[in-house]
């Protein structure tokens, strides 16, 4: 128990519309800000362009692990086969690439699902038990029928007064801050 | 007019290489351009059955190509002609039962062929690709009809319509273009045994036709047509559909050479090795080209198509599409070819005077399919107007 003030997460702004919530958005994009997210009540298409994010960098992940799994596959037949009990089976030599492939490619697959999934919940910071604006007392309408944008105090450019402008000019209400 | 050029430098092939090497090379161009056909019907009744959006604005330009079956079928009675009264092993050995085989016996008396003449005969043979051609042309317009009146009167009967033709469709073509790859391709040898043959010449259609659609995509919003009908993602949905063709082709592909390597029984090996060893044990020709098919029909393309960038950029997605169309001529050639074979009995090379006549074949019914859809091609709107899921699919996005 602490009687300081709590230390400050961010500022929140609302918006009544898609349209609305979408200028602001490039508003807060223009002005250079990197922390911060949009909140609403289903997806809006264009929005991510209009936050100025790039693409994920899933697919990259993904790619990886799926060379992982070929190098594994291939590497795992030819251990077995070839150098650590070679063994002939069926007249064939102690390694092809020829039947290590199927191996491969069952464990490309895996490796490739298994880094999309992982690199999928890292890069979303999932699981997460919990997150500030869960203490906001009107967030629960963003799941309904309003729109809100969260600046984050951590971002470099985060000044309290300027940042409550900025969303101001944009057209957003009821601004106030969040604890942390 | 390029067709017909095309067509008479064919013609005039004959008098260069002979009869037997111009009507084999022909089969290649031929087939060609009928897998594509396929594969665009084949993708006009995938769309109808999953009821899908996003392809509604490019379905209206496989329709268009879908008129080429007719001109395919008038192409196709020359080689059938040529094959009934002017000789009988012309293309296919085993139309003629006095065809001398390796060993000295004639195919009447060859056991493999007996056994399988129920299928393997002349008969079958024509009226099989008779009614294969009836089939597609039929469910081509019973497609074309439903979707152009649509543009008219906007009836969503005509959408249920499509979709029953869909359902039944979609085996028919299944069955027929598996028959008309074994009668026109797989029977050159019908010594040899392959249960994935149907599947490989499924791939190679799809894949055709896919790539003939992003080309399309590409002139017509070049030349202005498609622009604000097309966005980026039109461009990702087609290019991740060539991606999982590439890798289903090269699934079947590698499943026909790995099943057949590691049973190695020599019935069905020597498929392989006559494309791959002279009889005196010398690396042929087919060999590198088998590698030119490995690598630039499942690597590289697997891996440029794996790029975002590379599969929304028109003029880099146009050349992918390019690349792959040629790939799958060589395919071609590699199962077609090599059934012309020297007094050794080795095949001949890849690089001979009659990859010409592949090419004026290639250009003559090339010239004459695109012509079929470019006449079709002002005959109906751009894109299905009407159709139920035209806002879907104007815009479409991930």
């Amino acid at each position: 128990m602490s009687d300081r003030p709590a230390k400050s997460y961010g500022i929140i702004a609302t918006f009544q519309t898609a349209p609305q919530l979408y200028h602001a958005a490039e508003q807060v994009r223009d002005a250079g800000y990197r922390h911060w997210d949009c909140i609403t009540p289903f997806p809006v298409h264009g929005l991510d362009r209009a936050m100025g994010l790039r693409r994920s960098i899933v697919p990259r992940i993904s790619l990886a692990g799926g060379i992982t799994g070929f190098i594994t596959g291939m590497t795992l037949i030819w251990w077995t086969g070839a150098w650590d009990y070679p063994l002939i089976v069926g007249g064939k030599p102690y390694f092809s690439p020829m039947f290590a492939f199927p191996v491969s490619y069952e464990l490309t697959i895996l490796f490739t699902a298994f880094a999309t999934i992982i690199g999928m919940f890292v890069l979303n910071g999932l699981p997460m038990h919990y997150h500030p604006v869960l203490k906001y007392e009107h967030i629960r309408r963003g799941m309904d029928d309003t729109f809100f944008i969260v600046i984050e105090a951590r971002d470099p450019r985060f000044n309290a007064a300027n940042t409550r402008a900025l969303l101001e000019k944009a057209g957003g209400t009821a601004i106030a801050e969040l604890e942390a | 007019m390029i067709g017909l050029i095309g067509l008479g430098l064919t013609g005039l092939g004959i008098f260069v290489s002979g009869a037997a090497k111009v009507a084999v090379s022909y089969l290649v161009g031929f087939t060609f351009w009928t897998a594509i056909a396929i594969g665009m019907l084949l993708m006009c009744l995938i769309h109808h059955i999953f009821d899908a959006s996003w392809s509604v604005v490019i379905r209206r330009q496989w329709e268009h190509g879908l008129t080429a079956f007719k001109w395919l079928a008038i192409l196709f009675v020359p080689l059938v002609l040529a094959s009934l009264f002017y000789q009988r092993d012309l293309i296919w050995p085993w139309m003629n039962p006095a065809h001398e085989l390796h060993g000295g016996h004639t195919v009447g008396h060859d056991p493999l062929y007996v056994k399988k003449s129920g299928f393997l005969n002349v008969q079958a043979f024509v009226i099989g690709s008779a009614a294969f051609f009836l089939l597609w042309i039929w469910l081509s317009a019973r497609l074309r009809k439903a979707s152009f009146t649509q543009d008219a009167d906007g009836d969503l009967r005509w959408t249920f319509m499509n979709r029953r033709t869909a359902a039944f469709g979609i085996p028919i073509v299944a069955l027929t273009l598996t028959a008309a790859s074994i009668y026109w391709v797989k029977s050159l040898e019908y010594h040899w045994f392959s249960t994935m043959y149907g599947v490989w010449f499924f791939s190679n259609c799809v894949r055709g036709a896919l790539s003939c659609g992003v080309l399309i995509m590409v002139w017509l919003l070049g030349r202005g047509d498609y622009r604000g009908v097309l966005n980026n993602n039109h461009f990702h949905s087609i290019g991740m559909l060539m991606l999982a063709f590439t890798v289903f082709w090269a699934y079947v592909t590698f499943s026909q050479y790995f099943l057949i390597w590691n049973a190695n029984v020599p019935e069905e090996t020597f498929w392989y090795n006559l494309r791959e060893l002279n009889h005196d044990g010398s690396t042929n020709q087919w060999w590198y080209v088998g590698l030119v098919i490995l690598f630039g029909h499942f690597f590289l393309p697997f891996f440029w198509l794996l790029s975002y960038r590379y599969k929304v950029t028109p003029h880099i997605i146009r050349r992918i599409a390019l690349f792959i169309l040629a790939v799958i001529l060589i395919d071609l050639c590699y199962n077609i070819l090599p059934i012309l074979k020297d007094p050794n009995g080795d095949p001949l090379p890849f690089l001979s005077v009659h990859l010409l006549w592949v090419l004026t074949s290639l250009a003559g019914v090339g010239g004459i399919c695109v012509w079929a859809y470019l006449r079709s091609f002002p005959t109906a709107k751009l894109i299905p107007i009407r159709d139920p899921r035209i806002g879907e699919s104007l815009t479409h996005h991930e």
